[in-house]
């Protein structure tokens, strides 16, 4: 056998254990991203694509959702454990978000006014935690999304693990050890809800160009009233 | 068989690796300036794709290793040798590979279709044809293989 047709055997035997090797090592790719979690692959989490999709392309800074430069600061009060505030985050916040925050009239904070239960404050600062990786609204939809009866003890580490994997943290191991971190941050605006004189959930306060510092809202009854409040403080 | 000349595949593949290029080039500078690419149609497949953590491997975006693998394949197209064909079917294969797997994660885990991301895996897909037919057809070949068929299989002998 000639020179050239030797390489150009040794070639094609090369080219042939490369597309094998290709094949295993993109079956090997598809098993195990397949079984594990993800931005839609934890199957026991409820909606976790849908949640992702909706936020997907809002600025998030921490837990404000929107451009950091709206002028006006819409302040949401609540306990992730609340039912209350999932049913407020899913039938009413969603036209504010559609509408004032994207086109950047108006931005929307959470802040943890945990009242609920002892596994509130845990499940607050797992917020924050995915906030410091800019997933805090994706973390909060996502828990009211999969949300358990009030206090049932539902919202252990692996639950709250779980919707953090959901939500699209990247860095889990950061989350976990951050965890812990923000509990004050979740006590000091538990307090900062009951000097504003709430003592319900959800409960909103606002601040913009035309409100003399955050002005408290209370419990908007629908869409509108929370666009005209945003309206009169832009 | 008979494969289309050397000259033609190389130009082929110079042309889908140029555009690829392209398609990479645009996905990373709007990622690198905190954006995601524009979906047509009002589509927010590629916000959802480029959030997600499959965008990013060791913290570098997946375009960038984008760029880089359609670099190295506009480059093979500029020499007729060996090292060039087997070097371009590499490249393709492994760009062909992860354009699957992106492609089932697009479908299946993000649940979300990047239009973008599509387009790159088509561009992928042709230029691993592209790259195949050139090394089965030229592999051993000395200069630019010649139309039709490769020139050490039309050798006598």
């Amino acid at each position: 056998m000639s020179e050239p047709e030797d390489r150009r055997k040794q070639l094609l035997q090369l080219a042939a254990g490369a597309v094998f090797l290709a094949i295993a090592v993109v079956l090997v790719l598809i098993v195990v991203n397949g079984s594990s979690g993800g931005d839609g692959g934890d199957t026991s989490l409820e909606g976790v694509a849908e949640v992702n999709r909706e936020l997907a392309g809002i600025p998030q800074q921490g837990m404000v959702l929107g451009d950091p430069k709206a002028p006006v600061e819409l302040v949401e009060f609540a306990d992730l454990q609340c039912p209350y505030c999932k049913a407020f985050a899913e039938e009413v916040l969603p036209s504010i978000i559609e509408t004032q925050v994207k086109n950047g009239e108006a931005k929307v904070a959470f802040h943890n006014f945990t009242i609920i239960g002892e596994q509130s404050p845990p499940a607050g600062a797992a917020a924050l935690a995915a906030g410091a990786q800019g997933r805090g609204w994706n973390y909060v939809k996502l828990f009211y999304r999969n949300q358990g009866t009030e206090d049932s003890g539902y919202a252990d580490d692996a639950f709250l693990e779980s919707v953090a994997k959901g939500a699209g943290v990247e860095n889990l191991e950061k989350w976990n050890q951050d965890r812990a971190k923000f509990l004050p941050e979740v006590e000091a605006t538990t307090a900062e809800a009951q000097e504003l004189g709430f003592n319900g959930t959800p409960s909103f306060a606002i601040e913009g160009p035309k409100t003399k510092g955050l002005e408290p809202l209370g419990t908007p009854e629908s869409v509108g009233d929370l666009e005209k409040a945003i309206a009169e403080a832009g | 068989m008979t494969h289309p000349s050397e000259w033609t595949l190389r130009r082929a593949i110079a042309f889908c690796a140029a555009l690829g290029v392209g398609v990479a080039t645009y996905i990373a500078v709007e990622a690198a300036g905190g954006d995601a690419p524009q979906c047509i149609a009002g589509s927010t497949g590629c916000a959802t794709v480029a959030k997600s953590s499959y965008s990013h491997v060791a913290g570098v975006n997946i375009a960038v290793f984008g760029i880089v693998g359609y670099v190295l394949l506009l480059a093979s197209a500029f020499f007729a040798n060996d090292l060039a064909r087997f070097g371009g079917f590499v490249v393709a294969l492994g760009g062909f590979g992860y354009s699957v797997f992106l492609t089932y994660i697009e479908i299946f885990k993000i649940e979300a279709i990047c239009q973008w991301c599509v387009g790159s895996a088509v561009l992928m897909t042709i230029l691993f044809v592209l790259n195949a037919t050139r090394l089965i057809g030229y592999a051993g070949t000395e200069g630019e293989g010649t139309a039709g068929r490769s020139s050490l299989r039309e050798a006598p002998g």
